[in-house]
């Protein structure tokens, strides 16, 4: 059976580009979220194996969402989306719980391995 | 015996033992009531008066004998619990140190052997200390201290906590680690391992992967330190190579693996960490030696010669070999110059000392001046073992007590300012030292009322130092106000501005060291004020320009680019002639008109400089070539130009003045 995923990003386009780069690599995307609180309700919902989450989201950002995602489940797998320069923003992220991080503009090969990382942790 | 020899290997030996003491005490003072790391801290203590006393004894320092040995059977009784460690002890404990430091520094005067009233006051009240405790055994405490060793696994589970309050390592911890240490000593604790991981170079957001290296780690132990620290992760300039020393009872294997399965690792080595003191008991011999610093400036000279002669020996052989001389010259002259560069690496290495040597004594500063001005203040310094030139640290201390104590008196509130301004009552200082690439940077941070910047703008304005039109200041323009010599420092702008006394002075020391000073400060929230120094200053790089008959030495580290310039190409705005450059507008300097000489239309070469985030250009008449230089301080008479900062020989013997870029930004 292959993982699941959930994509937060509030631009449809890092989404569709997001899922792409998962779909063609095998792994079932069970639903996108736009905003922080829709992530955290989405992931209650849907447990999904992973979750990729942008930073700067409206309605709750990509921190506190991993942070409200993380006390809910612990073992959550986020992988956070960052822009370049927004090292202290993923500083907090993975202080918040997140498990690997890959940079915009997305390569695929590397957002593959950090997935990998993220689900072999 | 050779008296003056070994006087002075005990006053060398003497102090480095007081130091610790010091920081003993003060370790003691903040963590009151941990039984483990009173228990280490005593030991240390009582380790370092005894040695004291031993090596006092073997000179007739009769004074220091006395006292060491009032402090020791204190320490010994605490030791043994039979005397409580209550605050009277310590606060007699700290004085028993001054008075012992007092009585060390009469030694070079009074051959040791006065004992004063004070000290005599002071054996009185140890001596009375002593004989009260006796009967005076503390179960309690008794009973807590044999309970040491078995909590310290207790208390290194408890350091292992949050991993990112875990990486800061506070002092606090760095006592926890230590009574760990003592721990490791026992073949049941787990052994400790260096860590060596390098990044890949395309690695992106190196501090958050060094982050997650981290936390992975930390799975498998304890994490005991780390350089460089934490906060240097943060740093655009973070190169990606990470030492972490791990107490964990899994296997290397175990440990490469977590460490890759981190992500973007290039390279990672364990290795088991080596004692860092070997055991007299076991009869290693110490393979250090200790040397008259004198001796090793005396070599560096040597050593800076030979470099300047060994471009000379280059050129000539060059010469030499157009000229039809046999090649074989040009391969010894080439091998020649590698040796001596190995060799002057080997010197500089020789120099470099760990910058706890200085930073040991700023926690007992601290504490002192924070008690003088009635602060409630936790000082932390991370980074003690990064390395630095001997002359160099040797120059730094004085500036970095400047900062500390202007962080304390302006920065950080008393307690009731700050619980009124919603911040914890104690006020946090730190001291961190870290290496970037070819620098050192030095970094002192408090979280008190930060600066003002509107106020220092209407003052600046005020006094026609900047232009009255002049918006909301940046950090860097509010560090050149403030170090603006002409900047009123007036008592009403400093309790407005947080800051203002002495900063100028530290900016012209940091910047005769070739360094750069930089600040960050948000108010209300505190300042960070940041040092950048180049890790030696005895031998530099340098791009060899000319204006007029001279040549003049610019510190490669500052130049960015030189460029031929084409006339005409400079534009004029509001704020001046400026030439443009890439996508700015540099401001121009011309040195002919800094050196007081005439115009003369040579100007014909431009060198971008930068210091400290500014560029400007530089305009000169000729490009020579770049060099290694060798730095000879110079003595610049108070109030003259500060062009230069130093001066070196060039290798046909002619005396080069070296600019000061940082004064020309």
């Amino acid at each position: 059976m292959s993982r699941t995923v959930l994509i937060c990003d509030d631009a449809i386009f890092m989404r569709t580009m997001v899922g792409d780069i998962l779909q063609q690599a095998g792994f079932e995307i069970v639903g996108e979220a736009e905003t922080g609180v829709q992530a955290v309700e989405k992931y209650k919902l849907l447990r999904p194996d992973l979750v990729t989450m942008d930073i700067v989201m409206p309605d709750m950002g990509g921190i506190d969402a991993v942070r409200e995602i993380t006390k809910h489940d612990p073992s959550a797998r986020v992988l956070m989306c960052s822009a370049m320069g927004q090292q202290a923003l993923v500083v907090e992220a993975i202080q918040a719980g997140a498990k690997d991080f890959v940079v915009k503009p997305f390569q695929p090969s590397r957002v593959l391995e950090a997935v990998s990382r993220v689900l072999a942790a | 015996m050779n008296h003056s020899r070994y006087a002075d290997l005990f006053r060398t030996e003497s102090r480095e033992h007081l130091a610790e003491i010091d920081a003993a005490l003060l370790a003691l003072e903040q963590r009151a009531n941990d039984p483990v790391a009173i228990a280490s801290q005593v030991a240390s203590l009582f380790r370092s008066t005894h040695t004291i006393k031993g090596m006092a004894g073997a000179m007739g320092y009769v004074a220091v004998e006395r006292l060491s040995h009032a402090l020791e059977t204190v320490l010994d009784a605490v030791r043994r619990n039979t005397r409580a460690l209550d605050a009277d002890a310590l606060e007699l404990l700290f004085d028993g140190s001054d008075a012992l430091r007092h009585t060390l520094d009469a030694t070079d005067v009074d051959g040791g052997g006065t004992i004063t009233r004070a000290v005599q006051a002071l054996l009185d009240r140890l001596d009375a200390l002593s004989d009260t405790m006796t009967d005076d055994a503390h179960p309690q405490n008794a009973q807590h201290v044999a309970r040491a060793a078995s909590s310290v696994a207790n208390a290194n589970s408890a350091i292992r906590g949050d991993i990112f309050c875990d990486a800061r390592m506070t002092d606090a911890r760095q006592v926890d680690a230590r009574a760990a240490n003592a721990a490791a000593a026992t073949p049941d604790a787990p052994p400790d391992r260096v860590v060596e991981i390098r990044l890949t170079a395309d690695c992106q957001l190196k501090g958050v992967r060094a982050l997650i290296v981290l936390a992975r780690l930390q799975t498998l132990g304890t994490v005991r330190s780390m350089t460089p620290a934490q906060p240097l992760w943060q740093l655009e300039q973070f190169d990606g190579i990470l030492g972490i020393v791990l107490q964990s009872t899994h296997t290397d294997t175990d440990i490469e693996t977590a460490v890759r399965s981190a992500g973007d690792v290039a390279r990672v080595s364990v290795r088991a960490v080596e004692p860092l003191v070997p055991s007299k008991a076991s009869g290693a011999v110490a393979r250090t030696i200790r040397m008259d610093l004198s001796r090793l400036d005396t070599l560096l000279d040597l050593v800076g010669e030979l470099v300047i002669t060994r471009d000379r020996l280059l050129r000539a052989t060059d010469a030499a070999v157009e000229g039809g001389a046999d090649r074989m010259l040009t391969r010894v002259a080439h091998e020649t110059a590698r040796l001596v560069s190995a060799l002057q690496e080997e010197v500089l290495q020789v120099r470099m000392v760990p910058v706890g040597q200085v930073f040991d004594r700023f926690p007992r500063q601290v504490r002192d001046i924070a008690r003088e001005l009635g602060k409630d203040v936790q000082f932390t310094c991370e980074g003690r073992d990064v390395e630095l030139d001997r002359s160099l640290l040797d120059a730094i201390g004085e500036p970095i007590v400047h900062l500390l104590r202007n962080a304390l008196d302006h920065g950080i509130e008393d307690a009731a300012a700050r619980e009124q301004a919603g911040k914890p009552s104690t006020g946090q200082l730190v001291l961190r030292a870290g290496r970037d690439r070819s620098s050192v940077v030095i970094q002192v941070e408090d979280d008190g009322r930060g600066i003002d910047r509107d106020a220092i703008r209407t003052r600046a304005q005020l006094q026609g130092i900047i232009d009255a039109k002049a918006g909301a200041l940046t950090d860097d323009e509010l560090l050149h106000i403030l170090a603006h010599p002409g900047f009123s420092t007036a008592s009403t702008v400093t309790s407005i501005s947080g800051r203002g006394v002495g900063v100028d002075v530290v900016m012209t020391r940091v910047r005769a060291l070739g360094g750069t000073l930089e600040l960050e400060t948000a108010h209300g929230e505190g300042s960070a004020f940041t040092i950048r120094l180049p890790v030696t200053l005895a031998i530099i790089r340098a791009l060899l320009v000319r204006v007029d008959a001279a040549a003049y030495a610019i510190p490669a580290a500052h130049v960015i680019e030189v460029l031929e310039y084409r006339p005409g190409t400079i534009v004029t705005s509001v704020a001046g002639a400026r030439l443009p450059w890439r996508d700015e507008l540099l401001p121009i300097v011309r040195l002919r008109e800094r050196f007081g000489l005439p115009f003369s239309g040579d100007e014909t070469f431009v060198a971008v400089v930068e210091s400290a985030g500014r560029r400007s250009a530089l305009f000169v008449d000729a490009l020579l070539s770049q060099h290694d230089i060798v730095v000879k301080p110079l003595d610049i008479a108070r109030g003259s130009l500060p062009l230069f900062n130093g001066a070196t020989v060039l290798g046909d013997g002619t005396p080069s003045l070296i600019v000061d870029v940082g004064s020309l930004c």
